[in-house]
């Protein structure tokens, strides 16, 4: 049997490629890592399997990775699961130190991207048998339990927080009902624009990027995004040092963990990762009041998870043959298309393989942090751009990325444009953008798992309540509700103090 | 400078105005040097859709000397493309049955008819459509099942299916048969799960919310193998057409009939283009994918895969798929509702 690994200037070369052309993708809004790997699918023919997979691992860590600047510098998360890294990510390049944000980002990324290494390594065998126990039962109550970050963050906001939640699944509910392809909550002239309900990420984009567009236009635009006065003669204010990461060690590891969890459960999406891995962050911190304006833990919270999600989501891939999230599900076409079946025999048949995953995960995340880390401070200065000359390139690129998420559909742009007023009159009566859009993003997965456990159950609904590691998720739910709503209360009385 | 930059620009646009233009010229009713847009009804890139879409293309593309991209865009945005697309060989489609189930099913409106669209060339077919169940389901095969049930009164056996698809037409023609075979009793304790891709599927399997799954023989061979931990591994319990080499029982090795006739079904996978299509287009087409299905290389990459390499001009491949669509009507129409097989 051969244990060896394919490695010279070639892959080293496509690798490189691979991530480059992977954080531009993650760092356009409306292009993703999924996207990427799905158009140099068919380019990996002209390949062996393992210089594609160098090719396509380089593709899905640097997408991944990229997501975090246009989150940082322009508050327009590059990618669904950088969603809570432009919380305290933005605030803090706002406040002039957008270099140090970015750089706190990469290399939580890359900690976060070798976390989730080790355990795909040492675990993969374990945590398969570990993704079986977890039932459709189990992954409704971890969305569930994803969508308490709603609670966590409509600090001193619950009503209009959890309202906003509640309309962002109802939306996400708009087009065909898979299991029996019939249409719901469509208006009658548009079953054909909406038959798939909208897209993420123009919904995405127009609530983060137009509206604040809109909201800036209202104000006027000679500004830049950072208020002049932040610099100290032209430079950050504070610096990046390794020792930001200090006292962030648990923060770190929980992050990393619940990142490469999440991943390891099949049909959990990325988003759902880093969610949860900053509801978290919020309930262990010593001033969770704090979060997002601009928290360093928040950020490395936020962007470990996203990146342990890697590792985590090839787990059941390379050992069940079951896709861990959408990326991976295409990143199987890859071994299909080289005649390389994935599932329960494939490491112990193809140990040559298996040895290639592991080495250009490592290698596409070292080299993620190499191509990022230094070059990013020219990047940074995007924030220092007047918002009247930077605005017209972020729309020009949004109406390009809304428009390529289903190869050109005119309904995606439309809905990027209508989502921006959502937002903007969301702005003007207080609901937050946010709240209503993790509601949209869990709430198709959310009914899905619901429905599928009452298939499994025949409508039993006492099944959500009868397997243990179920009533474990429980306690973890109503444990974090219950210190959401009096950390309300005290937001409350703070107020009124 | 800036004067500089503008007239560069202006050459730029200009000179992309004239590769358009003699694009144009090129462009007579021939797939010759054209970007080609195949849409296919899968969103997946891992099931027979895109495989075989891929496969094809891959070989016809240098037949046509044209430029083809496989879009996985999903049933519906696919049958829209091409009921909306100019018809200019720019966009084609290539799916299998569901292209007519789905209406029959009346999950995808009468606008998306085979009436509406051209029929092209059929270029191969998928006959491994299979039946999986858990390796220690107390039965052998479908036959086996419906005795099962039989015997055992108190039993169900959750069947999982998707609406509308092929999985839908073959577990109603087996459930026609156990009506009449075995009786109403029987039948109605065959409980329909509907679910969706083979990855779901299998995990619904493994969590024991349902007892046989339908997929792609190819997709569940490899949880068959005996070193396969048992709650993994799968065994097939039924295919609904022969596959060259394989040794598990067909629908009609096991008795099942519609209309008194053994019941068989593969997948054709035709490519479709839009309405009034020169004809020019599907006579270049009918001789690319001709000479395609005859390539040995093509022949071999599919049959790795069980898949058949099956051409069949578009004229005859008309005829074929709407007698098949007909032939399978009343079938559907005489069938209970996804409704009333799910909700007992």
């Amino acid at each position: 049997m051969n244990f060896m690994i394919e490695f010279g200037v070639i892959q080293l070369l496509v690798a490189l490629l691979g991530v480059v052309i992977g954080i531009i993708f993650g760092a356009l809004p409306g292009m993703t890592a999924t996207m990427a790997i799905a158009i140099f699918l068919p380019l990996t023919y002209a390949y062996d399997l393992s210089t594609s997979l160098y090719l396509l691992l380089g593709l899905y860590v640097g997408g991944i990775s990229g997501g975090l600047i246009p989150a940082i510098l322009i508050n327009i998360p590059g990618t669904p699961s950088s969603i809570t890294t432009g919380f305290d990510g933005h605030p803090m390049a706002k406040r002039g130190e957008a270099v140090r944000a970015l750089r706190i980002g990469i290399t939580a990324s890359l900690i976060g991207g070798l976390i989730s290494l080790t355990v795909l390594a040492f675990f993969t065998p374990v945590l398969a048998k570990l993704a079986i126990q977890f039932s459709a039962v189990e992954k409704f109550l971890i969305i569930l339990f994803a969508m308490t970050v709603i609670a966590a963050l409509s600090r001193g906001n619950m009503t209009k927080g959890i309202f906003a939640g509640f309309l962002g699944v109802f939306i996400s509910l708009m087009g065909v009902f898979p299991d029996n392809q019939k249409l719901r909550l469509i208006p009658s002239l548009l079953t054909t624009e909406l038959r798939d309900g909208f897209q993420l990420l123009p919904v995405l984009i127009g609530l983060f990027a137009f509206s604040q567009m809109f909201s800036e236009a209202e104000l006027g635009m000679r500004q830049m995004l950072m208020k002049d006065n932040v610099l100290l003669d032209g430079k950050e204010t504070r610096k990046f040092s390794f020792k930001d990461f200090k006292g962030q060690i648990i923060n770190l590891f929980r992050s990393g963990l619940i990142g490469t969890f999440i991943g390891v459960l099949p049909g959990v999406g990325g988003s759902a990762a880093s969610l949860m891995s900053y509801s978290q962050c919020k309930a262990w911190s010593k001033h969770p009041e704090k979060l997002g304006t601009g928290e360093v833990e928040g950020l490395v919270a936020s962007e470990t998870a996203n990146n342990g999600l890697t590792g985590g989501a090839l787990v059941p891939l390379l050992s069940l043959g079951i896709p861990g999230d959408s990326t991976t599900a295409v990143l199987i076409g890859a071994f299909m298309l080289q005649g390389v079946q994935v599932g329960p025999l494939f490491i112990t048949q193809n140990p040559d393989i298996w040895n290639t995953v592991l080495f250009g995960l490592l290698l596409s995340n070292i080299l993620m942090f190499a191509v990022m880390f230094w070059p990013i401070k020219f990047l940074a200065n995007i924030i220092k751009i007047p918002m009247s000359k930077l605005y017209p390139a972020v729309v020009l690129m949004s109406v390009v990325g809304a428009f390529s998420t289903r190869n050109g559909n005119m309904t995606d742009v439309v809905t990027l444009i209508v989502f921006g007023i959502v937002g903007y009159l969301f702005s003007k009566i207080g609901l937050p953008a946010t709240t209503f859009l993790i509601g949209f993003i869990l709430g198709r997965d959310l009914e899905k798992y619901f429905i599928d456990s009452l298939k499994g159950s025949g409508g039993d609904l006492s099944v959500f309540f009868s397997r243990p590691i179920g009533l474990g998720i429980w306690a973890l739910i109503v444990g974090f509700l219950i210190y959401a709503f009096l950390d309300n209360r005290r937001a409350h009385r703070e107020k009124l103090a | 400078m800036k004067k500089v930059l503008a007239l560069v620009l202006v050459l730029v646009l200009s000179l992309s105005v004239l590769t358009g233009c003699a694009n144009k010229q090129k462009a007579v009713n021939s797939f010759d040097g054209k970007n080609v847009r195949v849409v296919i009804g899968s969103t997946s890139t891992t099931g027979d859709s895109y495989m075989i879409a891929d496969m094809t293309m891959r070989y016809l593309a240098k037949q046509l000397n044209a430029n083809t991209k496989v879009d996985a865009v999903g049933a519906g945005p696919a049958f829209e493309a091409i009921s909306t697309a100019k018809p200019d060989g720019e966009t084609i489609m290539m799916f299998h049955d569901m292209t007519y189930l789905g209406v029959l099913f009346g999950a995808f409106e009468e606008k998306y008819a085979l009436e509406n669209m051209i029929v092209g060339p059929r270029v191969g077919t998928n006959p491994g459509a299979a039946f999986g169940a858990k390796a220690a389901a107390p039965y052998a095969n479908m036959k086996e099942m419906a005795d099962y049930l039989k015997a055992n009164p108190s039993e169900h056996v959750r069947v999982n299916i998707e609406a509308g698809g092929v999985s839908h037409i073959g577990f109603i023609s087996y459930y026609e048969w156990v009506v009449n075979q075995y009786g109403q009793d029987v039948a109605d304790r065959m409980d329909v799960i509907v679910g969706g891709s083979t990855s779901e599927k299998l995990q619904m399997l493994w969590d024991g919310n349902t007892d046989v799954i339908f997929a792609d023989y190819s997709s569940l061979l490899q949880y068959t193998d005996p070193k396969v931990e048992d709650k993994l591994r799968v065994k097939f319990v039924a295919l609904l057409d022969e596959i060259d080499g394989v040794d598990v029982p067909t629908f009609a090795e096991l008795g099942v009939t519609l209309n008194g006739e053994p019941f068989s079904f593969s997948k054709d996978f035709i490519i479709y283009l839009p309405k009034d299509t020169p004809a020019e287009y599907i006579a270049e087409l009918d001789k690319a994918a001709e000479a395609v299905a005859k390539d040995p290389a093509f022949i071999e990459e599919m049959a790795k895969q069980k898949y058949k390499a099956a051409f069949m001009p578009a004229a005859e491949a008309k005829a074929y798929i709407t007698e098949k669509r007909d032939s399978l009507e009343a079938l559907i129409k005489a069938a209970p509702s996804l409704d009333e097989l799910t909700v007992k």
